[in-house]
């Protein structure tokens, strides 16, 4: 019987290995993985494009948040010390970001897609929330408003051209919509001046620093996927 | 309520300075900065404490807190470095840093917290500055005076671009070495850009510094580059030379001005004519209008004699306005005093002949009839002018055929008279041709004069007959002559007239002075050709041809066609051309019959007979 077995085991033994061995290696890099399903050369060429264009509407969004935190700062927040109140947690904290490069590079780009597209969907309710209630604001401020428009508008566009990418790069794979909710609307709200100024000083701060995260998120993915880490 | 409120910030403000430390404030650590380099660490500076009282430096220490998942319930951290980042300062590295997370630090000295500072990592981000920079020389313009260079560098090391964790740029500036202003350029992207229109002869300095894409704040400048360009050839251009347009508009303006005047001033007359063109006004060359209107005959005739074509011998005198101005309507008057009479008689006073014959029978000459320039001379132009004249002669009962206008066309009126009334009203088309007229007449006057026995007999003979019709082809239609030539008189009831028609008649003059064709006919049976002729001129031939009145008259009977020169030539001539400002020109025939009796009998005298007449 042992004989008999040893073959046995010993084949089984060496096909495990084998696999293990595979697997090490196919885990070892998500570079390596080929990004493209069938390895379509128009698909490549596409996804260049298409993370080209992501990363100019995140930078812009980035670029727009921060003027308009800026010029919130500038007319509404000053004296108030807001600064040292406001590392409120922002409603998208809940999703777990990567937090450095370390994590980031460690991430698989296909969850860290997933991550961006939820990030982005988080925030289709409070930007329009945030129109509507800079409008109401006494002197509403055209810069802050316009800039709030404006991104409201790029938002849904870097939406739709992440699940693009993210057709692409994972075709077939659905997820859920799963986002953050949002539930600050009472606070912007509220009748207290202070407050209310403190909830909108709040969203701007919130919105800038997400608004930075998907914008290097996304030039992170660019170069590790179009690029192949060497931007 | 007032006062409670002063006496709150009152404390409130001891107890923020008591709070800050027992040391003066003056001597309080502060953070000066906390910076990020690379987004994946991060440092904090202070300024160290000053040192004023007595007590001992007290120890600073630095507490961090993050908040992670929505909580602040962590507890101060220290600082885990102090030392990397040099003094008085606190560096974390990578595991400590986390971005997008709200740091809260505060400085401690003596277990009082002087400072406090929350941010997050992102804020805080300036990158260090590039390195390994170096030039590049582009390219060296063709005046050899300037250059363009090409600046690369690197970003920071520690900078990780490659993998788009952190997007830099960059922004050169540059400066010649003993300046002090630096030039900026905008920010690049890339690590390397152009640096034009250096000059040659100069050394420059380069230096770059960069920052995180979206942030405002710039890392430090890198190392100075220095640029030395190669020496300008010695072949180079000169400095730009600037034109100097300031003078050379001034020396163009002054040059221009200069032609200008010496334009002006030299060729007035042609300038002048050159701005303002003279309108052309009837005038004659050398003839001045103003004179003969106002002039004395005598003056007038000098001053025609300059003109080439005055000839003194065919002058004619006022004599001339009378005899045109004959008055149809009232043959009696004529009767009285023909103008024939008074040609005849008065002009042998005269010396001077106003108006020469032309050489060619053009009706120039004879607008300047003496008696009609001094009475209605306004038209330069001859045919205006005989046009003009045919207007008042017409008047009178009178054509003017000179130019053949259709003017003309008014004397079929007066063809109606009968010829038997023997108007003297009648008018040849060189009547207003003063001068084949004149010509004509003259010698008319000279042969006539010998001839006219008595003028009164001729009273009723004309030298003229009346044009009736102008055919298209230029050939006049004279009337039915009413009387007969002064000169003519000889044609009454005598063959020689006819054989003299005869001759003259062949003579290649296609018109025939209506009178004598009439003579002619009328040698022969007198009534009948006058009638038949008559007709024959009156109605339908709108020509007279010589072959017509030959025939008429050669119907009229034969009679001897010798040639006398005595016989009066025939009156008409063909017109050979209607030029306008020259008026007729009759049909030069080689006429062997002398000139004056030839042009005593016509009032029509043809071009070469006219010179022949002429030296």
């Amino acid at each position: 019987m042992d004989s008999k077995g040893s073959p046995l085991k010993g084949g089984s033994l060496l096909l495990l290995l084998l696999l293990l061995v595979s697997n090490l290696l196919l885990c070892k890099s998500v570079a390596s993985l080929p990004i493209c399903p069938g390895g379509a050369v128009n698909c490549q060429v596409s996804l260049r494009d298409l993370f080209d264009r992501a990363v100019i509407l995140s930078h812009y969004i980035h670029n727009l948040s921060s003027e308009m935190f800026n010029e919130f700062d500038k007319r509404y927040a000053q004296g108030r010390g807001f600064i040292t109140k406001a590392i409120n947690s922002c409603h998208t904290s809940s999703l777990s970001t990567p937090e450095d490069k370390e994590q980031a590079q460690q991430i698989h780009h296909e969850d860290l897609l997933n991550l961006v597209l939820r990030v982005l969907r988080s925030w289709n309710d409070p930007l329009y929330h945030l129109v509507t209630e800079v409008r109401g604001m006494q002197e509403a401020p055209d810069a802050i408003l316009s800039r709030a428009i404006e991104i409201e508008e790029q938002n849904k566009r870097l939406l739709e051209g992440m699940e693009k990418i993210v057709g692409q790069v994972h075709p077939g794979i659905r997820e859920n919509e799963v986002y953050s909710v949002w539930s600050g609307l009472p606070s912007l709200q509220m009748a207290d001046e202070d407050s209310r100024l403190f909830a909108f000083y709040n969203l701007l701060h919130c919105l800038r620093r997400d608004s930075h995260k998907i914008d290097n998120y996304l030039k992170l993915l660019k170069c590790r996927i179009v690029y192949d880490s060497n931007c | 309520m007032d006062l409670w409120q002063l006496l709150l910030t009152l404390a409130l403000a001891g107890s923020n300075d008591a709070f800050s430390g027992s040391e003066d404030s003056s001597g309080k650590p502060k953070f000066t900065k906390c910076r990020s380099p690379e987004l994946e660490t991060f440092s904090c500076h202070w300024t160290d404490e000053v040192h004023h009282g007595l007590k001992h430096p007290g120890s600073v220490q630095l507490f961090y807190i993050r908040r992670s998942t929505q909580e602040w319930t962590q507890e101060w951290k220290e600082c885990p470095d102090y030392v990397s980042a040099g003094e008085n300062s606190c560096y974390f590295n990578s595991s400590y840093t986390s971005i997008w997370i709200p740091y809260c630090i505060k400085l401690t000295s003596n277990g009082g917290t002087v400072d406090q500072k929350c941010f997050s990592v992102e804020e805080i981000v300036q990158p260090d500055p590039p390195i390994g920079l170096n030039w590049t020389l582009l390219n060296i313009s063709l005046t050899g005076i300037h250059a363009d260079i090409q600046v690369r560098w690197e970003p920071p090391p520690n900078a990780d671009v490659q993998k788009g964790w952190i997007v830099l740029e960059y922004e050169l500036q540059y400066k010649e070495v003993n300046e002090t202003q630096w030039k900026m350029m905008d920010p690049v992207l890339s690590t390397s850009v152009p640096v034009y229109s250096l000059r040659l002869d100069k050394e420059y300095e380069v230096r770059v510094r960069s920052r995180q894409r979206n942030s405002e704040k710039y890392g430090e400048f890198s190392e100075m580059l220095y640029v030395a360009l190669p020496q300008m050839s010695p072949y180079a251009c000169e400095e730009d030379f600037q034109l100097p347009w300031f003078l050379i508009i001034i020396f163009g303006l002054f040059g221009l001005m200069i032609i200008l005047f010496v334009i002006v001033f030299s060729k007035q007359q042609r300038i002048k004519m050159l701005i303002l063109p003279p309108v052309p006004v009837p005038k004659i060359k050398g003839i001045d209008p103003d004179l003969l209107k106002e002039g004395k005959l005598e003056e007038v005739n000098t001053i025609l004699a300059i003109h080439d074509n005055y000839k003194p011998e065919f002058y004619n005198d006022d004599s001339w306005v009378e005899f045109i101005e004959l008055d149809i309507d009232d043959p009696d008057e004529k009767a009285e005093g023909s103008d024939t009479d008074r040609l005849l008689s008065n002009d042998h006073h005269k010396s001077l002949n106003i108006l020469g014959a032309k050489d060619d029978d053009s009706g120039r000459t004879s607008c300047y009839e003496p008696d009609i320039l001094e009475t209605d001379f306004n038209a330069s132009d001859m045919c205006d002018g005989t046009s003009e004249f045919a207007q008042p002669q017409r008047l009178k009962g009178e054509a003017d055929l000179v130019c053949l206008d259709q003017k003309n066309q008014n004397n079929p009126p007066y063809s109606d008279a009968s010829p038997a009334t023997q108007q003297p009203s009648v008018v040849l088309a060189e009547e207003i041709k003063p001068r084949p007229c004149l010509v004509g007449t003259e010698s008319t006057h000279q042969a006539a004069h010998s001839q006219l026995s008595n003028p009164s007999s001729l009273a009723n003979i004309d030298f003229y007959a009346q044009v009736s019709d102008i055919t298209p082809a230029g050939s006049v239609v004279l009337s039915p002559g009413q009387k007969n030539k002064a000169g003519i008189s000889q044609c009454d009831g005598h063959p020689e007239v006819v054989s003299l028609c005869q001759a003259n008649f062949i003579m290649d003059n296609a018109y025939f002075c209506e009178a004598d064709a009439k003579k002619c006919i009328a040698v022969a049976p007198h009534i009948e050709i006058g009638s038949h002729v008559e007709p024959s001129f009156n109605q339908e031939d709108i020509y007279i041809t010589a072959e017509s009145l030959t025939t008429t008259a050669g119907r009229s009977g034969t009679a001897e066609r010798a040639p006398d020169s005595e016989m009066p030539v025939p009156d008409y001539t063909s017109i050979h051309i209607v030029q306008c400002p020259q008026g007729l020109i009759l049909n030069a025939t080689a006429l062997p019959l002398p000139n004056k009796e030839f042009l005593s009998s016509c009032g029509y005298v043809s071009t070469d007979q006219l010179n022949k007449l002429m030296p």
